[in-house]
């Protein structure tokens, strides 16, 4: 089971509230889907420097596997007030813990309608679909 | 229900222009999209997040565009580029992006076979074709590339987005300067061309993909876009990106 502290999109992306901060990451279902658990697949993160407004669904950041290039989008709309620096040099952390070492921006929302994401339970439901 | 396809080809094609056509069919369409096409004049295509100081041959290559997709250089001389575009549902693209490899390499091998290569997936071979520190697509091969002659023979590189997946591959029919060691057709079908391999891939694919395929052109306004956006494809400000 995926941690139900967080909302889920159908881009999988995972969104968890921190205050008046959220921080976003991709869910271990999207990088298995680029690297099929080879951690050397993963070759390039591209995040946006902080300051940068986003609103919603607005591509943040890109991501390289070795056969893919991936658009990374916000669900939220903000300020990125913080990015994750260990990602760029250090890819690997997206597969061995995409839930709490592997975020990838904070954001200081100017909305926060959570009501179009899925929880943990609705993302299962889609991922398992989508493997069938 | 039939899987209806939209087939486009445009052979000596100008290189901005190749890009900017892949670029509207990755923004959408009413049908997956096949599309065939090579380049006049060559032309080097760089991968969407390489340095410019990474691929050497660029300052050698007379025209240079940059692609949407990712992966290495390809020098666009005596070869078949041909590009996917679909939703990343559709049941050719579902699931991991290995799998999508596998499926659409393993398709082009068995039109290949007729052709007289035995192409196969690279696996655990090592290939003589990997070459380090030239930033060139042929010359770097993962176990998902085909490989034939002890090298690799066909690039291929995707971008998905919003989505959608558009899906690059380079068939080398011929050797070129740039592109030294590779494996080619012609070193089993001399008399092979661009058309003519089209022609082979077209005739094979709807019963080994599944896909009914509509000949198309793109409209008057597809092909007006197409011909303002190519500009942006070989820009300073896109090639030196990074």
């Amino acid at each position: 089971m995926r941690p139900e502290d967080r909302k889920y999109t159908k881009s999988h992306e995972w969104i968890k509230i921190d205050g008046d901060t959220a921080l976003i990451g991709i869910t271990d279902f999207a990088v298995n889907e680029l690297c099929s658990g080879n951690e050397g697949d993963l070759v390039y993160c591209d995040l946006p420097e902080p300051d940068r407004e986003l609103e919603i669904s607005e591509t943040f950041g890109e991501i390289e596997s070795v056969k893919s290039v991936s658009d990374l989008d916000s669900p939220l709309a903000g300020t990125v007030v913080e990015v994750n620096a260990l990602i760029e040099e250090h890819l690997e952390i997206l597969c061995t813990d995409p839930w709490d070492k592997g975020w990838l921006i904070r954001i200081k929302y100017t909305s926060k309608d959570l009501d179009e994401l899925m929880d943990a339970a609705e993302y299962e439901e889609m991922v398992s679909q989508e493997q069938h | 229900m039939t899987d209806r396809w939209r087939l486009l080809q445009h052979f000596e094609a100008e290189p901005g222009f190749n890009m900017a056509v892949d670029e509207h069919l990755l923004g959408g369409g009413q049908f997956p999209t096949l599309r065939f096409y090579t380049w006049k004049p060559d032309a080097l295509s760089l991968g969407y997040f390489q340095r410019w100081t990474d691929v050497p041959a660029a300052e050698k290559a007379g025209v240079v565009v940059r692609r949407l997709t990712g992966g290495g250089a390809i020098h666009h001389a005596e070869e078949l580029t041909f590009s996917f575009t679909a939703p990343v549902t559709h049941p050719l693209y579902r699931g991991p992006v290995r799998d999508s490899y596998e499926r659409v390499h393993d398709a082009i091998a068995a039109v290949l076979l007729e052709f007289g290569v035995h192409a196969e997936l690279r696996g655990d071979q090592v290939v003589r074709s990997d070459v380090a520190n030239t930033g060139m697509c042929f010359h770097k091969s993962t176990d998902l590339d085909l490989v034939w002659d002890g090298g690799k023979g066909l690039g291929s590189a995707q971008r998905r987005t919003g989505g959608r997946v558009l899906h690059h591959g380079s068939i080398k029919i011929g050797r070129t300067d740039l592109e030294p060691g590779i494996s080619t057709l012609r070193s089993h079908a001399s008399e092979l061309t661009p058309e003519n391999l089209a022609k082979g891939l077209r005739a094979r694919f709807p019963e080994l993909l599944g896909m009914e395929m509509e000949p198309d052109e793109l409209t008057p306004g597809e092909l007006a876009r197409a011909e303002a956006r190519a500009e942006h494809f070989r820009s300073s400000s896109f090639l030196h990106r990074r």
